[in-house]
């Protein structure tokens, strides 16, 4: 997906591991996270994010328990779920909540006439 | 990236269309909503106990009383549902059923009723913080019942100090009967 990006898609925000994208058309917000691809509405990518952010990583790095290895996080309104390992959490926190502050960003400006722009 | 205000609308604010509730209004919102059904527990709690020890006024008082937080956190709920925010029904963590008097289920009372105000405060100022004048002007009624519901539990605990302690039948029906009339507000 990376080398054939849709024209509508507006990247947000970019790290080495993941991107998220913003389609105006279809109101979607699309996180590529590894090999993964997925479209979120609004609501849903806040309730992911939020997801995400509640993972008690600190019991996932003392545990020595084999479930804490990895958390299953079950993406809203669909049927896969993401199964993570402590540093893949780690890599997905860094990109959503990049992800949120430039769409506060984004909205911020939009509250005062301005706009972000590439 | 770069700023620039010629080219107004190039993204979507997709959140705003959503709602007109931000994130962080939402998120405490839905704390409030359980602290106000963690309250209707409780005072369901204080209406059992109140019942099986024979005050029965009083127990008829913390029945409306659990019913009142039930109907504030619903207003909530609505409203969050109503702005396109979305409302969560919380989580209900396991209550006291056991008290040492009926002076320690009012003070109880108060003492639950002083965090809601502290909490209702609090999200004002996150409103403000935010420019949510809506979700203001919505907690304006909150304040405004967060100050009957204090005075009520204030003056029942007065009463338990001025009633003596051999005319608890008396006492029982007095604290079911305080009511705030003297609502500077209305």
């Amino acid at each position: 997906m990376t080398g054939n990006v849709p024209v509508t898609y507006q990247e947000v925000f970019r790290t080495e591991r993941g991107v998220v994208y913003q389609c105006d058309v279809s109101n979607r917000l699309i996180l590529e996270f590894w090999d993964t691809h997925t479209q979120f509405s609004a609501r849903d990518f806040a309730q992911f994010r939020r997801m995400v952010e509640t993972v008690d990583i600190r019991q996932m790095a003392l545990s020595t328990d084999a479930a804490d290895d990895v958390e299953i996080l079950a993406l809203p309104r669909s049927e896969r779920c993401y199964v993570l390992t402590l540093c893949e959490i780690v890599h997905l926190r860094e990109l959503l909540n990049g992800a949120k502050l430039m769409l506060e960003l984004n909205a911020m400006l939009r509250e005062c006439g301005c706009s972000l722009t590439e | 990236m770069n700023f620039s205000p010629d080219t107004v609308n190039s993204m979507k604010d997709l959140a705003r269309l959503r709602t007109s509730v931000k994130e962080s209004v939402e998120l405490a919102l839905n704390q409030q909503i359980q602290m106000e059904m963690v309250s209707s527990s409780k005072y369901l709690a204080m209406a059992g106990w109140c019942d099986r020890n024979g005050f029965d006024h009083s127990a008829g008082f913390f029945y409306k009383q659990s019913e009142e937080e039930r109907k504030h956190a619903m207003k909530f709920f609505h409203y969050l549902c109503d702005q396109g925010a979305t409302a969560y029904s919380p989580e209900i963590p396991a209550i006291g059923q056991e008290f040492d008097s009926l002076r320690s289920v009012f003070e109880g009372a108060l003492e639950q009723e002083i965090s809601v105000t502290d909490s209702i405060n609090r999200i004002i100022s996150i409103c403000r913080r935010e420019n949510d004048y809506a979700t203001e002007e919505l907690l304006k009624w909150y304040v405004r019942e967060q100050m009957e519901e204090e005075y009520i539990a204030r003056r029942c605990l007065e009463l338990i100090d001025q009633i003596p302690a051999d005319q608890v039948y008396y006492l029982d029906k007095k604290l079911a009967s305080v009511t705030y009339d003297g609502n500077v507000f209305e």
